[in-house]
């Protein structure tokens, strides 16, 4: 999990795989394909900001569609107002990480228990969810951008090249774009888990007490990594805002937070390219299931939920990792055996 | 007043609901003394180390750290001042490494090269080298006090307290452990807590008995060990568990 990033197999595997669809993605799949696949790179970047600060950080949030949304809106009106959308963008990261930086700040310095951390991150959720959603009047605009409340934002523009806000990018273009994006943010992830302050976190989330025993400040640290999850998660929110060129406040639903949770549950707390597999995986489940209209969808991801976590405890990439692990070990051994055997068939 | 002394406390107490578990005590440490802390089980040892460290906030009293008054400080604004705790129950990383155990608490001190140089020492010196690679939370009992041993030593503290630091070790590892707190009292002042007699013979030269919160006796181990109420104190423990 900590290993060096030089000796991380994985890594480069997943940063060719990301680099290869990125470039050929867009030669070989149709419209409709791009776009979902689109739908993945924009939900893997949000998975990936819980799969940060609960496998790295120990720090297991309910609201990260919270700064989803707040990144999704962010975006939308700045970029309603302003034309282009590259100032916008970047403040759908800075914003919801500042805001996560003072959240995390009367969380941590607050010394709220895990549980109490839990109900909170929610409860700052649910709190934004009910605002946005009495927004509807026009009195509710910000500048040119009306909230729209239970409406929602529409026309949001789409993303454009920095400085020219009349070249929008095409799907194609904005499929690589967020591919880039994607990898950025593994790699970046990737880098921090790897450093000194990345090792802190993973040895704060293993032991606290010890931790601070080192002299290490375990709620500067826990506030950084909350920020950091924080920023990362407003982004995908804008990616999401201007993917769909529309937002409304299902952004901050519970659902959103829930699905963060599954999609890092399910592909392997402490793992970064696992939650990636697991939107994936998921999300294409439950688009096959919803064009077939046996069984409310949400019903059977729920029980799709159920059978990973009964079966696979530890999240499909670990649960793959020590499969192949053992596959390889026993096919070594196999080899082992049929040597000494063809010995014997030649010394005949 | 205090200006030899690492560390005084004041009248320190520590209750949990009724239960005194440290009750009024005046301790005091001189700079690079190496102290022995006996008592029977539940005698408040532990409670009074992590008072100590603020893994507690003491109910009343204070504690000084080189004539600085740290009550109600937090553990790592303590631990920066220069106090090192091996728990009684080791606190260690479980799910890494044992040199990545030890590098985490070397680079505290030092920059990243020296870190590493810093961390391979310790694990030489505390005997875990053959372990480097191994997860820590798999090892043995007196491994993972070996480990925890180096961490603390690695910081280099000018306050080292060791909570029974001998429990589960063998006796290759006990002797080892010996020569290794005389060799950090020679530069640091330490604190021992430990049941183990034939162990504190080996290091013990003031010590100081703790009984039921207070302090019970304080003089030379030799004193101690021949001292009637300090062996009834034991024995009647004993005697209460047997019961
Ligand atoms: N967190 C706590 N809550 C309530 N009571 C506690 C707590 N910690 C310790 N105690 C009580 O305080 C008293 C002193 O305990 P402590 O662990 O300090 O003893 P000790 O001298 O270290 O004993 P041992 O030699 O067994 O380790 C005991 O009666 C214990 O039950
Ligand atoms: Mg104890």
């Amino acid at each position: 999990m900590e290993r060096s990033i030089a000796k991380d197999v994985g890594f480069y595997v997943m940063l060719g795989i990301g680099l290869v669809l990125m470039f050929i993605g867009p030669l070989i799949w149709d419209l409709f394909q791009i776009m979902q696949i689109t739908q993945y790179v924009v939900l893997s970047v949000y998975a990936l900001s819980l799969a940060y600060i609960w496998g790295f950080g120990g720090i297991l949030s309910f609201g990260q569609a919270a700064f989803f949304g707040l990144g999704a809106y962010t975006f939308a009106v700045a970029s309603i107002n302003m034309g282009d959308t590259t100032l916008p963008f970047v403040l759908s990261f800075i914003l919801p990480a500042a805001f996560g930086a003072g959240l995390g700040y009367f969380m941590f310095y607050g010394r709220l228990s895990e549980v109490y951390l839990g109900v909170v991150t929610m409860v700052v959720t649910l709190i934004f969810w009910k605002l946005i959603n009495h927004t509807a009047g026009p009195e509710y605009s910000i500048g040119d951008a009306r909230l729209g409340g239970f409406n929602g934002i529409p026309s949001i523009p789409i993303l454009n090249v920095p400085g020219d806000p009349s070249a929008w990018l095409d799907p194609a273009q904005m499929f690589q774009v967020f591919m880039a994006i994607l990898i950025i943010v593994y790699v970046v992830l990737r880098l921090i888990i790897a450093s000194d302050f990345g090792r802190v976190s993973v040895g704060i989330r293993e032991n606290e007490e010890r931790s601070s025993l080192l002299g290490y400040d375990i709620r500067r640290h826990k506030v950084i990594v909350f920020a950091i999850g924080s920023g990362i998660a407003g982004m995908s929110g804008a990616m999401w805002a201007t993917y769909q060129t529309f937002i409304d406040p299902n952004a901050f639903s519970m659902e959103m937070s829930a699905k963060a949770l599954v999609w890092v549950m399910a592909g392997g707390i402490g793992t970064l390219a696992g939650p990636i597999l697991a939107v994936v995986l998921l999300q294409w489940l439950s688009l096959k299931l919803g064009t077939m209209h046996i069984l409310n969808n949400y019903v059977i991801l729920g029980g799709i939920m159920m059978i990973l976590v009964l079966l696979l405890p530890k999240g499909l990439l670990p649960t793959f990792q020590a499969l192949s692990l053992r596959l390889w070990t026993i096919g070594k051994s196999k080899m082992k055996e049929r040597t000494p055997k063809g010995k014997a068939a030649s010394d005949v | 007043m205090s200006e030899n002394y690492i560390l005084t406390t004041e009248n320190l107490t520590m209750r949990f609901g009724g239960v005194v578990a440290v009750d009024n005590v005046n301790f005091s440490l001189k700079e690079g003394e190496l102290r022995c802390l006996l008592g029977p089980n539940g005698a408040g040892k532990s409670t009074f180390f992590k008072c100590l460290t603020g893994q507690l906030t003491p109910t009343s009293g204070s504690v000084k750290l080189r004539g600085q008054d740290i009550t109600g400080w937090l553990t790592h604004d303590i631990v920066n001042q220069g106090v090192g705790i091996k728990t009684q129950v080791p606190n260690l990383f479980n799910g890494i490494s044992v040199y990545e155990n030890i590098r985490m608490a070397a680079r505290r001190k030092h920059l990243k090269p020296m870190a590493r140089e810093k961390a391979e020492e310790m694990m030489e010196k505390c005997g875990v080298t053959h372990l480097a690679k191994r997860e820590v939370g798999l090892l043995a009992h007196g491994q993972r006090q070996l480990v925890e041993l180096a961490m603390v030593l690695a910081e280099e503290p000018p306050l080292v307290l060791l909570d029974e630091p001998a429990a589960g070790m063998t006796g290759d590892e006990r002797d080892r452990l010996a020569d290794l707190v005389l060799e950090t009292a020679r530069k640091a002042a330490v604190i021992v807590v430990e049941h183990d007699m034939a162990f504190i013979r080996r290091i013990a030269k003031f010590t100081t008995v703790f009984n039921r919160g207070a302090i019970f006796r304080e003089a030379m181990i030799d004193e101690i060990m021949s001292d009637r109420a300090v062996q009834e104190i034991y024995l009647g423990k004993q005697a209460d568990v047997a019961a």
